[in-house]
């Protein structure tokens, strides 16, 4: 019997290779909804006197697009170099970008439904505990890399 | 075979040079883009010694700062004539034409104007020269400032000493789009001088058309020729800012850096106390924002005065106005030292503001009329006290519709406080039988509140603003006072009398004893042709006025407002041209209120012929309107009461 040997970061890959489009096929249709605002002039939107939810769904929107972007380049990356982590980092690493996914571009979204001046709500306060997830999980992504073959000149 | 790179062994370097290199990275690019999009940097404020320069100091911090927390305010503040009220000029501000035109009818030689690489010029005779005429030198200066942008522009140019200014002999009208002479558009007595001394701006106009100016004459104005003065004049911001109503912001920007304190005043219902809110101030302090640039007032004395000079006023929103200067409000006080004081240095002080009564003539100064306001002053509780912000709003609210320059435009009234619901806030009960008051019908401008209790009875800028003196149209302040009443500047068309008999009728309005004009001659044409340069003004524009023109009907108009054409003070011509341009088939009338008197007669004799020639003129035939039966002009009782005019001179201190 041939048994075949998997990487654990294998199943990873393919989570985050789907989150990444469905997430990405979500902040595009968020984007398509703002043009869709700007097109029809809503004023909860454009009014200057929202500017506040305007900036905070603008960054909901390009912080999740972006986002769905990293999944997949992750993904991929996982793809191409599955050895590069082991099973507790990558949980950690995968756990963290999701939050990410969510929190950043949550809290942005939610700080523009209710604001106050130039204050975003208080769902904004998701937004730091979003970008911790990520830097940790960027880090951890990052240090992985290190046992990635290097060239001779050490780079 | 190939062979491929090794793993690397060096574990206590997992970095490597991977790291610097992807943060150096991101930095390259930042600074590359502020390179790029870094604007080209205008003079420097701290550069410029020919003009007052902006300085922020003291607890001031400017509205750049306000603008970050409070976009919404701040926008519609930088849309608002306060913001714009002092600018610099530049090819954004100046609204006028400066392009190789020339001014007429100036003081002295026409006045010739240039711009050259977005600075503007003007070359014109001397205003300072005090030798024989012949001799006047011509000066060509750079003009460097304006005040207003919203009816006028008047251009500030540099003398050359220090950062004192001078106005142009010529004023920009923005809605005719042109030139006029500066002692045109101010109603003055004719012949009088308006020539304005070097440093008038920083002395007088700063005070209250910039945020926390200071004059910093070394010696007070006008006690030492200007060029033996030193005039180092700031100001915290041009224009009428968010400080010059909320206090300086020093403190509540240091406090609202940290955004626990924000979120906890977002949370809490407390007030931030760290900045003033005009309009959760008690009433009359909430009033006294307003008042403290919309009042005639003075300093107390020349320690006061002084103290402005070097430091900017006071006199800091939240405080009593009363403590640091002087409201001259001569309804209570006519016999007060300072108004005696006043008086004394001015004869004309009184007459060239109030009605005789005591109540405010001239627009610009609202609180004044606020005070003697029974809605104001005898109000029963503090939410049923008339403030300034009743009607007014000083940012546009969110569900407004208007846009903010509609919302300007109108003076920034309130969202639906164009109407009677400004008054209605407190007299509702009036709504359920609107009739039975106004004894108008209920659609007809005769039953909007603005119009009996509010009438166009003050004037400034070469037009009538509303009396903020709220009162109910009485016969007597036209019979004793001279004062229009808010029924004849609709009723151009009715007697005195006509007028005393309704209120008597309707209101028990007590009749005062008239005089046989006032049985028998409109109330209007009573005004135009033997009132006061004022009065007339009122008049010529009240004619003009939509609601009064249906009332009363306009052929009969046209040959009083074509008299009105002669009248000797410029800025009476001019509003009647404008009430005439109003009137069917006179709109593309061709009259220029300051050419030679030869030309403005023959414009006013061939208008009287047009009107003679056409159809309309004799639709009405009432001896009232100085008609015969023929519809003929009685030009013998025109001329009656023309010699009978007031011929004081008028100088009215808009």
């Amino acid at each position: 019997m041939i048994t075949k040997q998997t990487s654990p970061s294998l199943p990873y890959a393919g989570r985050h290779l789907r989150f990444g489009w469905w997430s990405l096929l979500g902040f595009l249709t968020l984007g398509f909804a703002l043009e869709l605002l700007h097109g029809f002039k809503a004023g909860f939107y454009l009014d200057v006197s929202n500017e506040t939810r305007r900036f905070m769904w603008t960054l909901a929107h390009a912080h999740g697009a972006l986002l769905s972007l990293v999944h997949i380049l992750f993904a991929v990356c996982l793809r191409v170099f599955p050895d590069t982590a082991n099973s507790s980092s990558l949980r950690t690493t995968s756990a963290g970008l999701v939050a990410a996914s969510l929190l950043l571009p949550g809290g942005f979204f939610a700080g523009g439904i209710q604001f106050y001046g130039g204050d975003p709500g208080l769902g904004i306060l998701l937004v730091p505990i979003g970008a911790t997830c990520l830097a940790v999980s960027v880090f951890q992504i990052a240090r992985s890399l290190r046992l990635l073959p290097r060239s001779d000149k050490g780079w | 075979m190939t062979s491929s790179p090794q793993p690397s062994n060096r574990k206590n370097r997992p970095l490597g040079k991977t790291v610097p290199a992807a943060l150096l990275l991101p930095a390259l690019i930042g600074l590359g883009i502020s390179i790029v999009v870094a604007p080209t940097q205008p003079e420097s404020e701290s550069e410029i010694d020919y003009r007052p320069i902006e300085l922020v100091d003291s607890d001031y911090v400017s509205s750049r700062t306000c603008q970050a927390c409070h976009p919404s305010e701040y926008n519609s503040w930088y849309g608002s004539f306060h913001r714009t009220m002092t600018q610099v000029a530049t090819p954004d501000t100046v609204r006028a034409d400066f392009d190789g035109v020339q001014v007429e009818n100036v003081h002295g030689r026409p006045m010739n104007l240039e711009e050259a690489d977005g600075q503007y010029w003007a070359e014109f005779d001397d205003p300072n020269w005090d030798g024989p005429v012949v001799d006047r030198p011509r000066i060509r200066r750079k003009v460097v400032m304006i005040t207003g942008s919203h009816h006028q522009n008047i251009y500030w140019y540099a003398t050359g000493h220090d950062r004192s200014l001078n106005v142009l002999p010529g004023v920009y009208l923005i809605a005719e789009e042109q030139w006029a002479p500066r002692s045109s558009v101010v109603l003055h007595p004719p012949g009088q001088s308006l020539a304005m001394l070097d440093g008038h701006w920083n002395a007088i106009c700063i005070v209250c058309h910039t945020t926390l100016g200071k004059t910093a004459f070394d010696t007070p104005f006008q006690t030492a020729p200007i060029d033996q003065q030193r005039v180092d004049t700031t100001v915290t911001e041009f224009g009428i800012a968010c400080e010059s109503c909320h206090g300086p912001a020093k403190a509540h920007i240091a406090a609202n850096r940290n955004p626990l304190q924000r979120y906890g005043l977002h949370l809490a219902p407390e007030p931030d106390t760290t900045i003033v809110l005009p309009t959760r101030l008690d009433p009359k302090r909430s009033s006294q924002v307003c008042g403290q640039c919309h009042s005639v007032w003075e300093f107390y004395n020349t320690r006061d005065e002084r103290q402005a000079n070097s430091h900017g006023l006071p006199y800091r929103p939240g405080a009593e106005l009363r403590d640091t200067r002087f409201i001259a409000q001569p309804s209570v006080d006519r016999t007060s030292p300072h108004i005696q004081t006043l008086v004394a240095n001015d004869p004309e002080f009184v007459r060239g503001s109030f009605w005789p009564d005591g109540m405010i003539r001239v627009s610009g100064r609202e609180y004044n009329g606020l005070l003697d306001s029974p809605c104001y002053n005898q109000a029963s509780s503090a939410d049923r006290t008339l403030t300034c912000f009743s009607c007014h709003s000083m940012h546009k609210s969110p569900d407004d519709p208007r846009s903010v320059s509609e919302w300007a435009d109108t003076n920034q009234v309130s969202n639906g406080m164009e109407s009677d619901a400004a008054c209605l806030q407190c007299h509702s009960p009036i709504e359920t039988n609107l009739t039975a008051h106004t004894k108008h019908s209920t659609n007809s401008s005769g039953s909007r509140c603005y119009n009996c209790h509010m009438p166009y009875t003050s004037y400034g800028l070469l037009k009538t603003v509303r009396s903020h003196t709220v009162t109910s149209p009485t016969a007597t302040e036209t019979a004793q006072l001279g004062r229009p009443n808010a029924c004849n500047l609709c009723h151009l068309d009715k007697t005195l009398a006509w007028t005393s008999e309704w209120l008597n009728r309707w209101f028990d309005t007590p009749p005062p004893p008239l005089t046989e004009e006032d049985e028998t001659v409109a109330a209007s044409l009573l005004w135009l042709l033997r009132g006061d340069g004022g009065l007339r003004a009122i008049t010529a524009q009240s004619m003009g006025w939509k609601p009064a023109q249906e009332v009363s009907g306009t052929s009969w108009m046209v040959p009083h407002l074509g008299e009105a054409l002669g009248d000797p003070y410029d800025a009476v011509r001019f509003i009647a041209a404008r009430s005439l341009r109003s009137l069917p088939s006179y709109t593309n009338l061709d009259f220029d209120f300051v050419s030679p008197r030869q030309v403005r007669i023959e414009a006013a004799i061939d208008l009287l012929r047009s009107w003679r020639n056409s159809g309309s003129a004799r639709n009405r035939r009432d001896p009232e309107l100085l008609l015969d039966e023929n519809g003929e002009l009685r030009l013998d009782l025109m001329r009656q009461l023309f010699d009978a005019r007031d011929q004081r001179g008028l100088f009215l201190r808009e």
